[in-house]
């Protein structure tokens, strides 16, 4: 099995003729992560409800780990862990017992549900907190048991559903260096949703990008990026009146890019390898620089132009990615 | 208090109480409830315990009987209305924005509070036709005042409890809080039978209870058989209930912004 | 032990932990019928020989007591109802459903913590009336009778409570609908009996099924075990439960499906 998830034109029509999802092909392979992005109601949540059998397509067909989602859902439901958005968790619960309770739930016999919820409480790094009820769990604590209720069964494919969204950006790496640490380690099958451009770019090997129902963008974060456009070089002239020279060097390099004022910039045809070039060029015509900015496309970058608009919520993503949205519209138009 | 304050106070809290009025018809989810409750009390109440009319209760129809009981209750489900607009306007910051006015303070409390008695004559009225459909004959002017009066004093002083809640737990969750004791002062006064029919542990509750006296007096407006004594009762009763839960709420309205 | 069986169990034991850990969820339906069943027994106590086509009892508790603990299933099956609509609003409905667990057990095991906690809450009002002096004439088999009926009783309104969460999704609704069942109970002879009553409160008492289960149970405490009155109350159940189980597996079908 090379495919942990085929999807091919799968459809989910609501009533009133409302396409959430409107024709999606995807190929997850085994042992990737895959990273599903897009903004609030782009239907990722519904391709995720019909890929883990709670939701019927309209249309189309579906296999997880070689089984059919519709005609062969309890197969998919034994291979699976599900952790679905808001972390669903019984409040009045203690997480030994929820833990337990899973196990039960995927007929895991006794004594050795027992050793894996002390196993996976261990790993998640809630033993002590193991006889408190969920309720008082903090939001990354409840997301960590999340993950554990997911893995008691070691599913082939896990499904993460915004794992991260409301966390603290403490617990959102930690989150993250845990989800790394299980594909690497028992090499599961990872398909994320996120609204978060960072999560995506950060644990995604490869990135899918869902838009209306319908995905306009697919391949490793790298891929996407250079898919964009070439990187942005900016040059501000150590002597400000020098300005039209530096101008007039770069231009062999690629066509001209806003820049702040007093500042050049290109878009580098050669990519980023052209820096040598332009670096010696620039030496050569005696211009000394007081900065070098080179600005690499992300996937914000990718993301606007592939859908026309930004991804909403992630303004509260990263401190860092207001500063480079603000960089990033200037590319590829 | 000075004059120019007294007026503001008095034309901000009728502009508050004019709001939760109008609140009333734009959620009628919040207000059905007090409305059919009491219908509900007076037929069902009337209707299950028919029985009740053959034995020395002051009257022959146990739905007149059961009428003042009626009133009480929608008197106190307007009560709680006050408590809950409140709540309500706690959680959704237009205290803040009030009290952070010029405003005086005291309109917070005495708008609900006038809502409150005006909605009870509303629901009063109600009940009050209701059991002339049902074949009872209004008890005359004065009895007529009687009842509403009653019911307009019980409204006003849960309104002052119910808003005591609000201003201290702040969150509309504390409805039940409100509810509960509301109900369990009327159920334990003389709800379903007088007091001479009362056995055990209710006759002592209910002797000691002040809503005991306001629905005696009320049932006695009903029958036509008002004294000035069970009059006086009446007034030092609600004196009572006014005294304790009114501080109750006052204070609450004196820390609200101070912690 | 069969996956199925033991999921339902385990199942059936976290609603009832749950149920215990959450006092909003057990006190109403203690603290009503009880506190009801107190102020209706002082306040009548002292007239129900005087009164024409009362049935003879010897004291109003004994006549109270079932109709408590009719009311009290009640209110503890509405409460069901709502953690169920709750387990679908939070999500833990949909982790059940992505889970290979047998589909029946989510039913089940709901119904199953129903039975059991109705049958303990019968037990206790009957035992807290005896404290306060009222007679089971039928003795301890007819005590069983009223705790069994009682427990079965649960499966029906259980079920009840179940359809409506699966239908609105929402526990807000389902306890919304609490004041209607309680209206219900009121036009019926629960509280007082039939013979008392008059004109068309009568015939509504009289053709609303809760009059006929409530007496069923009933006449074993102030009479003696009657198993024709048992059967009648038996038979009430079982209708009323194969609509409502029925109507409730066929939505849970339905959300499970994803139609809905």
């Amino acid at each position: 099995m090379t495919d942990a998830i085929v999807v091919e034109g799968l459809v989910r029509e609501f009533k009133g003729g409302i396409l959430a999802v409107d024709g999606i092909d995807l190929h997850v392979r085994a042992g990737e992560v895959y990273g599903f992005l897009g903004p609030n109601g782009a239907g990722k949540s519904t391709t995720v409800r019909m890929l883990t059998t709670l939701l019927r397509p309209t249309g189309g067909r579906a296999t997880v780990a070689g089984f059919d989602v519709v005609h062969d859902a309890a197969s998919v439901r034994r291979a699976i862990g599900v952790a679905l958005q808001d972390a669903a968790i019984d409040p009045f619960m203690t997480g030994r017992e929820l833990l337990r309770l899973q196990a039960v739930l995927h007929a895991i016999p006794r004594q050795e549900g027992h050793a894996r919820a002390e196993e996976l409480l261990e790993r998640v790094g809630l033993t002590d907190a193991a006889d408190r009820r969920v309720g008082t769990y903090s939001g990354g604590m409840r997301r960590r048991l999340d993950l554990a209720l997911a893995l008691v069964h070691e599913p082939v494919v896990l499904f993460l559903d915004e794992p991260t969204t409301g966390l603290d950006p403490t617990s959102r790496v930690a989150l993250w260096e845990e989800v790394r640490r299980l594909n690497r380690e028992s090499g599961t099958t990872v398909f994320l949703t996120t609204q978060y451009l960072e999560e995506a770019d950060q644990l995604a090997g490869r990135v899918g990008i869902i838009d209306g129902g319908k995905i306009v963008a697919e391949g490793t974060p790298t891929e996407l990026k250079t898919s964009v456009g070439d990187p942005t070089l900016m040059i501000t002239p150590a002597d400000p009146s020098r300005v039209g020279d530096t101008a007039e060097v770069l231009a062999q390099f690629g066509p001209a890019a806003d820049g702040k004022p007093g500042a050049v910039a290109v878009r580098l045809a050669a990519g980023a390898e052209g820096i040598v070039q332009v670096v010696r060029a620039l030496d050569e015509a005696d211009i000394a620089t007081a900065a070098i900015d080179l600005h690499q496309p992300t996937l914000d970058d990718v993301f606007v132009i592939k859908t026309g608009h930004r991804l909403e919520g992630d303004a509260s993503a990263a401190p860092g990615s207001g500063r480079r949205r603000g960089r990033g519209s200037k590319v590829g138009r | 208090m000075s004059a120019s304050t007294f007026s503001r106070t008095v034309s901000v809290s009728g502009m508050l109480a004019w709001r939760a009025l109008i609140l009333v018809r734009r959620m009628p989810a919040v207000f059905i409830p007090s409305l059919v409750m009491p219908l509900f009390i007076l037929v069902a109440t009337s209707g299950a315990f028919h029985g009740i009319s053959a034995v020395p209760i002051g009257t022959s129809s146990y739905l007149a009987f059961t009428l003042p009981f009626a009133t009480i209750m929608g008197a106190g489900f307007a009560g709680i209305n006050a408590g809950m607009t409140l709540a309500r306007d706690i959680e959704g910051g237009f205290v803040d924005r009030l009290i952070s006015s010029p405003a005086p303070r005291m309109s917070l409390v005495a708008g609900p509070f006038t809502a409150a008695a005006m909605r009870s004559l509303f629901t009063t009225t109600v009940v009050m036709l209701a059991a002339w459909i049902g074949q009872l004959p209004p008890p005359g002017l004065l009895g007529t005042i009687g009842i509403y009066v009653m019911a307009a004093s019980f409204a006003m002083a849960t309104a002052c409890w119910s808003m005591g809640v609000a201003l201290r737990a702040r969150t509309v969750q504390a409805a039940p809080m409100m509810q509960l004791v509301v109900f369990i002062l009327v159920f334990t006064s003389v709800a379903y039978a007088p007091r001479d029919l009362q056995t055990g542990w209710l006759r002592t509750v209910s002797d000691w209870n002040p809503v005991t006296r306001i629905l005696e007096f009320s049932r006695t407006a009903e029958f036509q058989t008002m004294t000035w004594a069970g009059l006086w009762a009446a007034i030092a009763s609600i004196a009572v209930l006014m005294a304790v839960f009114g501080s109750f709420a006052l204070y609450g309205l004196s820390r609200l912004g101070n912690d | 032990m069969n996956p199925a069986i033991r999921q339902t169990v385990a199942l059936a034991r976290r609603s009832i932990n749950s149920t215990f850990r959450f006092p909003q969820a057990w006190f109403p339906s203690l603290f009503f019928p009880l506190v009801l069943m107190a102020i209706f027994t002082a306040s009548f106590g002292r007239s129900v020989s005087f009164i024409p086509g009362f049935p003879h009892v010897d004291g109003f508790l004994s006549f109270a007591v079932t109709g408590a603990i009719v009311q009290g299933v009640l209110i503890s099956a509405v409460g069901a109802g709502a953690f169920f609509a709750g387990d679908i609003e939070g999500g833990f409905f949909d982790r059940l459903a992505s889970s290979p667990a047998s589909r029946s057990a989510i039913l089940v095991s709901r119904l199953c913590a129903s039975v059991v906690l109705a049958a303990g809450q019968a037990t206790f009002f009957l035992l807290i009336a005896v404290i306060f002096g009222a007679t089971v004439q039928g003795g301890v088999v007819g005590a069983l009778i009223v705790i069994v009926l009682a427990a079965l009783l649960a499966i029906p309104i259980g079920g009840l409570g179940v359809l409506l969460a699966l239908r609105t999704g929402s526990a807000e609704a389902v306890q919304g609908m609490f004041p209607l069942f309680f209206a219900l109970m009121f036009f019926s002879s629960t509280f007082f009996p039939r013979e008392t009553m008059t004109g068309w409160f009568k015939i509504v008492a009289d053709i609303n099924p809760i009059s006929h289960l409530v007496e069923g149970m009933r006449v074993q405490v102030i009479h003696g075990v009657d198993w024709q009155a048992a059967g009648t109350s038996l038979a009430i159940i079982l209708v009323l439960g194969v609509l409502t189980v029925g109507g409730s597996a066929i939505n849970l079908r339905r959300r499970l499906e994803g139609d809905s």
